[in-house]
């Protein structure tokens, strides 16, 4: 394929990704499956870890982190130690936020998690040395970001009454199912990387992904702030 | 897989100016995708009239599917069952396909209850929404198929139980089933 039509393709993609409503709706859980949690008495290891998995894979708004996140990662043992970082900080907040009941605003968190996508972008075309002169430890901003994805996935988790029952053990299989959905996406999001940098068009499209991820980062942050200001 | 080319150095990086229209073409192309299309769509919001343009204003009609209408006439019951030393009972209502109710039951101790519904068309079958142990239950029903729909509660202690309810909804008759005998009340109709 020519650098032409990889950058049509990313961007179709986004838009495409963007403009089904279908999509665009937040990120919920599917009904079926809520109904299922809902009804749900004592542990269920299995679903728990499906759901997790399911949310992962089917999280546009965790995948385009993740691409932002390795886009400049060349060597496996960064994007494993990346990849751990955020691990550590979603299952911080997680855990601890279903355990402990805290919840966060959906809308606030989801808005935060799209700004995540545009630090990124904005960071892999060396926006804050360029404009503010220093670029923040990418190690921090990851973990930190990971926290607010941990608290969205608690929040989101947390609208469904959850039964006491098996309540902890079915928290850590919906992270570990988390993290094994991750590992997916991340190997196909890698091996992508890996085989587009060996063109030259991935440096001459480097701006424009990371500004396409830039804008659907943007897009998700105005979503769930109009959702936040109109309450629904 | 071949290991990748190094990253590129720093001084490749893009210009302040680079980086300023990026950054302006990612919110402006942001803020054209809201207006035009994902406000519209998702929350009604059409300040330019691209929403009504397209057809995507019908998508944030967030009213529909929170009413259905109902045929039947609004119907209230209450019932009261005392059950003997494992003993059991069921309770149903026939509700047309669509059709709701209000319901709650407690026990004065832990019953097994079975909440089922049998459809019309499948004789001697029935499906079954929730079946576990519990002395209270409280809920709306939509009713999955036309049928008769409710409960079975058996008793599993030594002791006497009893069971009441309360229901509203757009119901036509009741059903009882006991051990040897059924009964059934048409309501309302005159």
């Amino acid at each position: 394929m020519g650098r032409r039509s990889w950058t049509i393709l990313a961007a179709g993609g986004v838009v495409w990704a963007l403009l089904s409503s279908d999509v665009v709706a937040a990120h919920p859980m599917s009904e079926e499956n809520a109904t299922f949690v809902q009804g749900l008495v004592g542990t269920a290891v299995g679903p728990f870890m499906y759901l997790g998995a399911k949310h992962m894979v089917t999280g546009y708004d965790h995948l385009l982190f993740l691409v932002g996140v390795i886009f400049f990662l060349y060597r496996l043992q960064d994007v494993v130690l990346y990849a751990s970082l955020f691990t550590l900080g979603h299952s911080i907040t997680l855990l601890a936020g279903v355990i402990g009941g805290v919840q966060a605003n959906a809308h606030l968190v989801d808005a935060i998690i799209g700004l995540s996508v545009v630090y990124k972008g904005f960071e892999n075309i060396w926006g804050f040395e360029r404009v503010f002169g220093f670029r923040p430890s990418p190690k921090a901003a990851v973990l930190i970001f990971g926290l607010f994805h941990g608290l969205g996935l608690a929040t989101k988790l947390q609208e469904f009454a959850l039964s006491k029952d098996g309540l902890i053990t079915n928290i850590v299989s919906f992270n570990v199912g988390v993290e094994m959905g991750q590992m997916l996406a991340l190997a196909g999001v890698v091996v992508f990387l890996t085989y587009w940098r060996t063109r030259v068009s991935f440096f001459r499209h480097a701006l424009a992904t990371n500004t396409v991820l830039m804008a659907a980062g943007f897009v998700l942050a105005g979503y769930q702030l109009t959702g936040y200001v109109l309450d629904r | 897989m071949t290991p990748t080319a190094a990253p590129p150095p720093e001084s490749n990086a893009p210009s302040l100016r680079t980086i300023a229209v990026a950054t302006t073409v990612a919110l402006v192309v942001a803020l054209v995708l809201l207006v035009t299309v994902i406000l519209p769509a998702e929350y009604g919001i059409d300040p330019i009239g691209t929403g009504r343009a397209l057809g995507l204003s019908a998508l944030a009609d967030t009213g529909q599917g929170a009413i259905s209408q109902a045929d039947a006439e609004l119907m209230t019951d209450a019932g009261k069952f005392v059950l003997g030393p494992f003993e059991w009972l069921e309770y149903k209502y026939r509700l047309e396909e669509g059709a709701g109710m209000l319901f709650a039951w407690q026990a004065t101790d832990t019953v097994r209850y079975d909440f089922h519904g049998e459809p019309d068309a499948g004789p001697e079958y029935a499906e079954s929404f929730e079946s576990q142990d519990g002395s209270e239950r409280r809920g709306t029903f939509t009713a999955p198929f036309s049928g008769i729909h409710g409960w079975y509660w058996q008793n599993r202690t030594t002791h006497e139980v009893t069971v009441t309810i309360k229901t509203a909804g757009f119901y036509t008759a009741t059903h009882e089933f006991f051990d040897g005998g059924t009964s059934t009340r048409t309501l309302g109709v005159e």
